[in-house]
């Protein structure tokens, strides 16, 4: 089968506008159809073929259900791979960065938990805006080189969101 | 050329054979085997009418004593009587000491790190503790369902790690069970409520036993069985209640809390009476020796408050892992023989905003899921649509990294089997070999998490610093259990183990008991290997047949059909032999003829998903 495009493996066109309800709804079905459960009875050969398969679909799933891992692979199948390490050149935005970061550590510090839920919803909506900027410049070739500004905008706000679940674990001692 | 056995269309050839399988829910305190009977999943009884199997045993001199009669000699004969053994399943001695309690058993070492407990009958490993229950069921089920198993899906606690898991995979296999899938208890519990009150939407599942808990988050959807996300405390259970009621009487009698094995056991049963008995009342009397109190169920609400606490907390980091708030469960299930306690009712409604439901059992309710799950896998088709499991990893998986910190490879809550790899660079000039460390848990210090395997990539091509490429491979199976590869990209050198965690058995142990195992149960050996193979053999041939039937025609040109008809005829006319090996070897030839053919009958299968799904959308 070699390593089909994973839109094409869940049946959807490339883009980053993806009804995730129906990719959920698919990767079920195809989950029944690969999931190692299916093969307990079968021979190990066979056993470890569903493994394999079944970790893949997992794989492609998880990629295209997490809007910057989606951005990113749009980005790689259309003119190639982003490296992961690189001098991002984006001084707006990495202002942008050390203010929420400072604000994320004033919120530890005061143990703020509705000033958290706050930040909770600003950062959604930013993501939202981010997501949608993307959406609109992904696919422009002239436009590369800000999609994968936009990009690298997401990871950090996912990296950040994560973030912000620690601090509330931290919050709930 | 074979003769093709006919069978209707979505029938199995031989309709009448139902393939026995049972689910195991194998606790702390009790354990419990089920089977589906008459489509209906239930609890198997012993002689006696008892479906409830205390998790004791204890060792005479030539005989094993499992059960109830086993427990009520706890405090008669302590050291020699083994309780809650689950709690020291893939621990090692510093760990068990951890466990902040005092255990009344003699704890010597062994080859490995796992702690054994000196008995009458020699050292005994808390795997083989647990073989020895298991055995009991196994024999149970097939005294009751008249026949031998073809496999047992075994429960584990959501939260146990990779060594708990593998501990408990020895354990049945010491019992001489096929172990079909470990299912994580509140997984096996949402399958028995889904499917009893045919729920769909979010539910949590709330699972306190006797010494873990659980909490896992699962969408219900037509039948799949979708963990969101899981948390828990494997060493948290009504047995620390029974121990902080214990303390409490030490405390208030003004005890040593020095006590001998004897009566730190009957201590600990006092406890658990009065533990017990307010379920039902607001106070109960204690009495221990020349000493008597009243305990009221305030007052025992108190003692176990920062533990419920503990519980609570956990289930608000499960609800955010899932990515969703909390007033979105639609539904919480109540399992384990510890949600009795009505403050830990209270204290889970309160927190979900609404009445968690107990009308399954909550002892019985794992086993029956199981065993629903084991009927599934031994490949009996059930009524209604078949039920589909994804569970996830209950902690990170990673490996240590330069300064002794823990780079995760594998995040919590990813959904299984899952396969990821990651780089790796050398660090000196000529470096010639890298040690991988394998670690779980949460925590970015290695110190802080479980290490579970070391091993060494070596005979690494001399070169600069950084220009060794090591892709580090982790790979989790459906049973939750990890395998680990390394290989350097340049020159292709690899190494890999299938990860035995360092608080496991060694092989040399296991090899030990199973053979003791054999010489104990008076097994002929011989004839039970033969047996083993020729229940491979007829597993394989019918799969391939079953194989052959469904999409022989499709994806097979005659002349591979015959190839494997060949190897197929083969076989069963060793089968008639009693050559063990000859079998065995055959049994391979017609695995590897038919690798080809797997492949394709799985791909085939994801392009007719999708395939009958257009379908679907064409008739809206």
């Amino acid at each position: 089968m070699g390593t089909p495009c994973h839109f094409a493996l869940f049946d959807l066109q490339p883009g980053f506008l993806v009804d995730l309800d129906l990719l959920a709804t698919r990767y079920r079905e195809l989950a029944r159809g690969v999931h190692p459960d299916r093969f307990a009875d079968a021979s190990e050969r066979e056993q470890r073929v569903a493994l394999e398969r079944s970790a893949s679909l997992n794989d492609a799933y998880q990629t295209l259900k997490s809007a910057p891992k989606r951005a990113r692979y749009l980005l790689a199948l259309n003119g190639g791979e982003v490296p992961l390490e690189v001098t991002v050149h984006d001084p707006d935005f990495l202002l942008q960065q050390m203010q929420w970061r400072e604000e994320l550590e004033d919120l530890q510090d005061e143990a703020d938990l509705e000033g958290v839920a706050a930040f909770k919803r600003r950062l959604k909506t930013a993501q939202q805006e981010l997501n949608e900027s993307f959406a609109a410049c992904w696919d422009d070739a002239a436009q590369r080189e800000q999609a994968e500004r936009l990009m690298r905008r997401m990871q950090f706000l996912d990296k950040l969101s994560y973030e912000v679940r620690q601090l509330e674990e931290r919050l709930d001692d | 050329m074979a003769l093709l056995q006919i069978a209707e269309p979505g029938q199995s050839p031989q309709p009448h054979q139902r393939r026995l399988a049972v689910g195991i829910d194998l606790g702390t305190t009790n354990s419990l085997v089920a089977a589906l009977r008459s489509g209906v999943s239930e609890p198997l009884a012993d002689a006696d009418g008892e479906v409830i199997l205390p998790s004791a045993v204890r060792y005479h001199a030539d005989r094993v004593e499992v059960g109830l009669s086993a427990k009520l000699a706890a405090a008669s004969d302590p050291l020699n009587t083994i309780i809650s053994v689950k709690r020291l399943m893939g621990r090692g001695i510093a760990d068990v000491k951890h466990l902040g309690e005092q255990l009344p058993y003699r704890f010597i070492g062994g080859e490995s790190h796992m702690p054994f407990i000196d008995t009458v009958q020699g050292p005994k490993s808390p795997v083989e503790v647990s073989a020895d229950i298991l055995k009991v069921l196994r024999q149970r089920a097939e005294a009751t369902l008249g026949g031998e198993l073809v496999g047992a899906v075994i429960t584990v606690p959501a939260y146990f790690d990779d060594s708990q898991r593998q501990a408990t995979k020895d354990a049945a296999k010491l019992a001489g069970l096929n172990v079909l899938r470990l299912l994580n208890e509140p997984t096996a519990a949402a399958v028995a409520y889904g499917l009893d009150q045919n729920a769909e939407g979010i539910v949590a599942i709330y699972d306190l036993g006797g010494g873990t808990f659980d909490i896992s988050i699962l969408r219900l959807t037509g039948g799949v069985f979708e963990v969101m996300a899981t948390g828990g405390d494997s060493a948290l259970g009504g047995d620390d209640f029974d121990h902080a009621i214990a303390s409490w009487i030490i405390a208030q009698a003004g005890l040593s809390d020095d006590l001998d094995p004897s009566a730190q056991r009957s201590l600990l049963q006092a406890a658990c009476a009065a533990k017990e008995a307010l379920t039902d009342s607001q106070s109960v009397d204690v009495a221990y020796g020349q000493w008597s109190a009243t305990l009221t169920r305030d007052g025992f609400n108190g003692l176990i408050e920062s533990m419920v606490a503990r519980s609570l907390k956990a289930c608000r980091r499960a609800v955010r892992d899932s990515g969703i708030e909390l007033d979105e469960v639609e539904a919480v299930v109540m399992v384990g023989g510890s949600t009795r306690v009505p403050r830990v009712r209270e204290a889970v409604a309160e927190m979900f905003g609404r009445q968690p439901l107990t009308e399954i059992d909550p002892d019985q309710v794992v086993a029956i899921g199981a065993a629903i799950q084991a009927d599934t896998l031994a490949g009996n088709k059930r009524d209604g649509g078949e039920l589909l499991l994804l569970d996830v990893i209950p902690l990170s998986l990673g490996l240590e990294t330069m300064g002794g910190l823990m780079e995760k490879v594998i995040p919590r809550n990813t959904t299984i089997p899952v396969a990821r790899a990651q780089d790796f660079t050398t660090y000196k000039d000529g470096q010639s070999a890298m040690m991988i460390h394998v670690l779980q848990g949460e925590r970015e210090l290695i110190s802080d998490c479980r290490s579970l395997a070391r091993f060494e990539l070596r005979g690494i091509p001399a070169m600069v610093a950084g220009a060794a490429k090591i892709r580090v491979t982790f790979q989790v199976d459906a049973d939750g259990l990890l395998s680990v590869a390394a290989r350097e990209l340049a020159s292709g050198v690899e190494s890999s183990i299938q990860v035995k965690p360092s608080y496991g058995l060694t092989d040399g142990e296991v090899a030990r008991m199973l053979k003791d195992s054999f010489q104990y149960a008076g097994d002929d050996k011989v004839a039970r290997v033969l047996r083993e193979q020729q229940v491979d053999a007829e597993r394989l041939l019918e799969a391939v047949q079953g194989a052959l039937d469904a999409d022989g025609e499709r994806l097979l040109d005659a002349e591979e059909r015959m190839v494997i008809e060949l190897q197929m005829d083969e076989l069963r006319e060793l089968m008639k032999g009693t050559d063990g090996s000859a079998i065995e070897q055959q049994t391979k030839r017609l695995s590897q003829v038919t690798d080809a053919f797997a492949a394709r009958r799985l791909d085939s299968t994801v392009k007719a998903a999708l395939a009958g799904r257009n379908l679907n959308e064409i008739e809206e």
